[in-house]
């Protein structure tokens, strides 16, 4: 039945992929932070240094063009992330009157990759400067990983779409699904048969996982072998972690459909479920970037203690029993929709 | 006979709505059983607690010998249910709905066999909402009978069809009860619970305000015989003799055509004299109808 709704297993299936596609194609193999111009008038030693640098960082995308105006058109319009103004004569040192100042061209609005472009070329010319002047390093900086992982933004961002898309197509799937069969009068000519509540019940949940269960297989082997994504940990216990989420997000939706009388009021009150805890759980970005105060709520959203353990699991190959609070935080609120959908929802009216 | 359903001082209330006040009947086996009524009588409240899906405020209720209260999984075995508006998974086909609630009960009929009964084996592999009104009504009076139930509720059966669909209907509701089943169903449709229900509770207001075999209800109207006749120009002799023996009356408006409605046996004789004597054009002679029964007892008639 499931399958026979193809609009409605499309949108389960296509969402979350669309999703998984849109952030590999930002920030998945090969991605940059964007493109930037240079436009080197110079042509010296230096200025090809400064280009080539640019270019090994892969940093950026790197494009050689000659006309300023041009590239600044680009910029204004968002089709260029920055434009690097090397002036003619940059790095002659034959010619005492040649240019020391290299120009960046960005657009404010574009602050991550404006920082980084800056803080770049800044960095190239302070280097040369020191070497120009024969200064002696006396202060250094040393860098230590906590993890030694290839790890981008793309693997945080994976295992935020792998709950996005339990969440959503669960919620909303059982929520608006139970919803309509009751004003359909389904959910009534069941009861008039020695069906017990809880097999019915029982058949929907089992069958939803087993979409569930395709959305992980397709999200996990796009991400991994499409846009190379990572994922270091056990891929069984993700596995098991994922579909103890989609056992939650399911009672979640039961327990919506248990409270409302229509199915209108049940997409209304899913989606109000489901968009804060998108942007609110972690799904996207670190939810410990927001305030102390909203943070000390937001953490015990269902979906939030969840892709903490996927990800400690996934990103750093721990176990999810590592922090013990997310996986009880979890179970409270499986045992506590259990609770509320097994006191509220019912199959006929009384 | 033996008696499939008693319903004792059943009550059911909302609030300060009584829905049910108060009636009791009894269902016998093998006897298609009506309750008739307009919208809002309690007809399909009081079938819906007898089906388990509404809890009563109070009453005694009995199915097969099973009490409602204590042994509803005994009583849904042997029961069939039509609802009034009941609707289907959209994305099964008709012989996935009868596998799926086939699967329901202990005992069961071949769905192959049911809808061949009713003429839909070649829309088998169809989804109900490709069906006609008709065809949709045959289907879900056919999917209560999947576990080859003793007892069958309808509820509304043919409310929504046309006229040649609804005589479908009673043909297949009269087959039904050819097989020996008991059939309980609600009507407001005063011919239909004529013509089919051997026994007919009339219903207003939550309470039964009368029960019998319909043609022992109809014989209890005030003026259980009537001549049908047309004529041109009835003189006021003729008019004020015929009123001596009866009410005559204009048939909806239309000048020519009298009803002449009788309370006796005794003057049935004597009316048919008197207007042969008129010589009218047409002349029928036959018997009242529930729905005069239905109005003298509630003042009211239902529309349609």
């Amino acid at each position: 039945m499931l399958v026979r709704n193809k609009q409605s297993l499309f949108w389960a299936l296509a969402f979350p992929l669309i999703f998984t596609c849109i952030f590999g194609f930002f920030f998945g193999k090969n991605t940059t932070l964007g493109s930037v111009t240079v436009i080197d008038q110079a042509n010296t030693d230096l200025s090809k240094g400064l280009v080539t640098a640019l270019s090994d960082s892969k940093l950026f995308t790197i494009n050689k063009e000659s006309d300023i105006n041009q590239a600044k058109d680009a910029v204004k319009k968002s089709s260029l992330s920055g434009v690097v103004v090397i002036p003619e004569n940059f790095g002659d040192f034959t010619k005492p009157e040649a240019p020391k100042n290299v120009t960046v061209i960005y657009d404010p609005g574009n602050s991550q990759v404006a920082a980084t472009l800056l803080s770049f070329v800044d960095k190239f010319l302070t280097a040369t400067n020191f070497k120009m002047q024969n200064a002696q390093t006396i202060f250094t900086l040393v860098e230590e990983k906590i993890n030694t992982r290839e790890l981008t933004y793309y693997d945080f961002v994976l295992a935020g779409i792998l709950g996005l898309a339990l969440m959503n197509s669960s919620i909303i799937g059982i929520s608006v699904a139970m919803s309509k069969y009751r004003e359909d009068q389904i959910l009534k000519r069941i009861t008039t048969t020695p069906l017990a509540g809880w097999k019915f019940i029982l058949a929907e949940l089992f069958s939803r996982l087993i979409v569930n269960f395709v959305q992980i297989n397709l999200i996990l082997l796009l991400g991994v072998y499409v846009f190379d994504g990572h994922i270091y940990g056990n891929i069984f216990i993700i596995y098991l972690l994922a579909m103890m989420g989609a056992i939650l997000f399911q009672l979640i939706g039961f327990v919506i459909s248990s409270l409302v009388k229509t199915t209108d009021a049940a997409q209304g009150m899913a989606t109000a479920v489901t968009i804060p805890m998108m942007f609110l759980s972690g799904v996207f970005f670190p939810i410990d970037q927001l305030p102390k105060w909203l943070y000390g709520i937001v953490q015990y959203l269902p979906l939030a203690p969840l892709l903490r353990m996927i990800r400690a699991v996934a990103l750093d190959n721990l176990s999810p029993l590592e922090n013990p609070k997310n996986f009880i935080l979890v179970v409270c609120w499986i045992v506590g929709c259990l609770i509320v959908s097994s006191w509220k929802f019912r199959l006929a009216d009384e | 006979m033996e008696k499939v359903i008693t319903v004792k001082n059943l009550v059911k209330k909302y609030k300060k709505l009584t829905a049910v006040d108060g009636i009791s009947f009894d269902v016998y086996q093998g006897e298609v059983f009506g309750l008739l009524g307009e919208n809002g009588a309690g007809k399909t409240t009081s079938l819906e607690i007898i089906e388990g899906l509404r809890q009563p405020t109070s009453g005694d209720i009995t199915v097969l010998g099973y009490d409602l209260h204590t042994e509803l999984q005994e009583i849904k075995e042997k029961i069939g249910v039509q609802l009034q508006s009941s609707a289907y998974y959209h994305y099964l086909n008709l012989q996935e709905i009868l596998n799926l609630f086939a699967s329901f009960y202990k005992k069961s009929i071949n769905p192959e066999e049911l809808l061949h009964t009713v003429g839909l084996k070649h829309k088998a592999k169809e989804y109900v909402s490709k069906l006609s009104g008709g065809q949709r009504q045959r289907f879900s009076i056919v999917a209560s009978l999947v576990n080859d139930p003793d007892i069958v509720f309808l509820d509304e059966p043919t409310t929504g069809l046309d006229p040649i669909a609804r005589r479908h209907l009673w043909s297949l509701i009269s087959n039904i009860k050819a097989k020996g089943k008991t059939i309980i169903l609600t009507t407001h449709y005063m011919e239909e619970a004529e013509v089919l229900c051997d026994r007919v509770g009339i219903m207003d207001k939550g309470k039964i305000l009368a029960l019998d075999e319909t043609h022992k209800l109809i014989e209890k109207a005030k003026n259980p015989y009537t001549i049908n006749f047309i004529c041109k120009d009835l003189s006021q002799e003729h008019s004020d003799n015929l009123k001596k023996i009866g009410q005559l009356e204009n048939i909806y408006g239309k000048w020519d055509n009298y009803l002449l409605k009788l309370s006796k046996r005794e003057h049935l004789d004597q009316a048919i004299d008197l207007v042969q004597k008129i010589k009218p054009v047409s002349l029928a002679v036959g018997r009242a109808k529930l729905e005069d029964v239905f109005v003298e007892l509630t003042g009211k008639t239902i529309d349609e």
